[in-house]
């Protein structure tokens, strides 16, 4: 399996930090197709830098699942792979609109700001 | 990470939560890496899941509820009391044991002292002190998670306050003969500033300290629920 230790590594800016929100980072993760824990958690560390712990992703697995966002699927030996459902696919949806519109008035005033 | 401690810090978790997602939490763990990072980051989620429960995987009728509903008396009247009695007691002993410990000499510990006697003397100032707060704070927990009324919570909100808030600690030496030294504890409201008791006054902080969490969370809830 690819490793992204080292993109984590090479990405990671201390002064800047991580995005972390692990209902919203699992939801993306998913968005690519069907994943069980451990690939979620390489995949979110490759999108963004964030490698969430084990009990965190858990806690936000659990959170969604109750919630309807993401459904299991059979078992793969002894791991449980989830996929997205079609209100999670919604919220996700509009929860990056949000974030766009959000980081696109943010970058306006900084461009505005000319420091 | 080891199949033991794997299997041992899912069993932290409550048992629904462990019913539904232990198993393959644990697969997840014996097939990556382990370490104290790992290892803190379960002991976190695991508490935070004791304290908020995921919606639908609450436990639906333990004991602990039980004793909620059947006897809420002695879960907020009688057991916040007896342990702040034993909270007392520690923090007495620590003070007993410590000035026979360092002050072997003097008729009373309560004397300027720094370094390690410091530091113990500063433990059991820290359980008297802290003990009717934090009581106060998981009474309000247990209520908060059980939807009860505000009436029961403040049956032992009320005598916690007031017992932290007028406790009085004496010690002397010369009263008994052994020269072992006696500690006592005592309840006086003291005197009074400004028209108010000192004992009242240091109650209505506690209370005030104890309650204020139960109230914020009371209000985010109507806020939450409310359309």
């Amino acid at each position: 399996m690819r490793s992204t230790r080292n993109v984590v590594a090479a990405k990671y800016d201390p002064e800047i930090g991580h995005y972390s929100d692990p209902p919203l980072l699992v939801l993306a993760s998913l968005a690519s197709g069907p994943k069980h824990g451990h690939a979620m958690i390489e995949d979110i560390a490759g999108i963004c830098g964030t490698r969430l712990g084990p009990g965190t992703l858990y806690g936000a697995i659990a959170r969604l699942e109750q919630q309807g966002w993401i459904e299991p699927l059979p078992a793969e030996e002894r791991r449980q792979p989830y996929r997205i459902t079609a209100e999670g696919a919604r919220i996700l949806r509009a929860k990056l609109t949000t974030l766009r519109q959000f980081t696109k008035a943010g970058l306006r005033r900084l461009e505005a700001l000319c420091i | 990470m080891n199949d033991r401690l794997a299997h041992l810090l899912v069993r932290l978790y409550p048992r629904p939560w462990r019913e539904r997602y232990g198993a393959e939490l644990e697969a997840l763990l014996q097939s990556g890496h382990g370490g104290v990072r790992t290892s803190a980051n379960l002991i976190w989620s695991a508490l935070h899941e004791h304290v908020f429960p995921t919606p639908g995987l609450r436990i639906e009728q333990s004991q602990f509820q039980s004793w909620c509903v059947r006897a809420p008396w002695a879960m907020f009247g009688l057991a916040p009391l007896l342990l702040l009695a034993a909270a007392y007691f520690v923090a007495c002993f620590i003070l007993w044991s410590g000035w026979n410990i360092f002050l072997p000499g003097t008729n009373t510990p309560f004397v300027p002292i720094d370094g390690l006697a410091n530091l113990y003397f500063q433990v059991g100032r820290l359980i008297y002190f802290s003990a009717p707060i934090l009581i106060g704070w998981a009474i309000g927990l247990v209520a908060g998670r059980q939807r009860l009324k505000a009436a029961w919570p403040a049956v032992g909100w009320i005598p916690i306050a007031l017992i932290g808030g007028t406790a009085q600690v004496r010690a002397n030496r010369t009263e008994v003969l052994s020269g072992v030294g006696h500690i006592r504890m005592g309840f006086a409201l003291g005197p009074s500033v400004h028209g108010i008791p000192d004992g009242l006054f240091h109650a209505l902080v506690i209370l005030s300290l104890t309650v204020l969490p139960y109230l914020i969370w009371r209000l985010q809830k109507t806020r939450s629920v409310s359309p």
